[in-house]
């Protein structure tokens, strides 16, 4: 089993691509964030966005325009990192799916643990809960991922 | 050889009308979980805002709780809104 090395990139960006350094360990362990994800439902009301939120009839006429659409969308992401996870390069769309994929996961998290206020990045960094480690992690990741898709 | 079918034109009413004719804005609220890099980068993505545009704006969400990060007619402010929950971003709509 191979470990990324402590001072590799995640993500590198490569002219119109993104280079990929995770270890096989970093790998199984993200493997699991589209079941996570689903495993959720709507995260206690975090993924059931609203557009129109003092306005019902007008929300309804929304959702109804838009269907299925967000949903297809977030499935779509899912899947594209499915099949990405374990390339050593992404293409930039595929990294940008790789990348709301953490980030879906890292709100599921937080839900989880209970986090509804700024300022908890602080007890992460300290705690020992294998949720806040993991939580702190993607944040890890996400952040690379942003640092290489903005380059 | 067909002819060409004529569907009836749908006719707004009077609320959707209105609500047709107004400018409608984008609102970004606070969350504390997406990262502040995250968020300049899908302003930056989304709307095509400067580096320091979409900091301004971050910071305004971040320390104000919202900001209006996009305006328009009900059709693009829907379109915008829909864009940033595709990027997990709690965004709402509001009348001008």
């Amino acid at each position: 089993m191979s470990n990324r090395r402590p001072d590799a990139e995640p993500f590198t960006r490569t002219g119109d691509a993104v280079a990929v350094g995770l270890s096989q360990t970093e790998i199984s362990v993200l493997g699991d964030l589209p079941e996570l994800i689903v495993s959720e439902g709507d995260a206690e009301g975090r993924f059931a966005y609203v557009a129109h939120a003092e306005d019902d009839s007008a929300e309804a006429r929304y959702q109804d325009l838009i269907g299925d659409d967000l949903d297809r969308l977030r499935a779509t992401d899912r899947a594209t990192f499915a099949i990405c996870l374990g390339s050593k390069e992404l293409s930039l769309e595929e990294a940008e799916a790789f990348m709301r994929v953490v980030g879906e996961a890292r709100i599921v998290l937080a839900t989880r643990l209970g986090v509804t206020e700024d300022g908890w990045e602080q007890e992460a960094a300290e705690s020992r809960d294998p949720g806040m480690a993991l939580l702190g992690y993607l944040g890890y990741l996400q952040d690379a991922l942003v640092g290489a898709l903005s380059e | 050889m067909t002819t060409p079918s004529v569907a009836p034109v749908e006719v707004p009413d009077s609320d959707q009308r209105d609500a047709l004719d107004q400018v409608w804005q984008v609102v970004v609220w606070n969350d504390p979980v997406n990262l502040m890099s995250y968020v300049v980068w899908v302003l930056r993505k989304l709307f095509g805002h400067p580096e320091t545009e979409a900091t301004r704006l971050m910071l305004q969400v971040h320390n104000e709780g919202r900001a209006v990060v996009s305006s328009g007619p009900l059709e693009k402010a829907e379109f915008d809104c829909h864009r940033l929950h595709h990027h997990g971003l709690w965004a709402t709509l509001e009348r001008v």
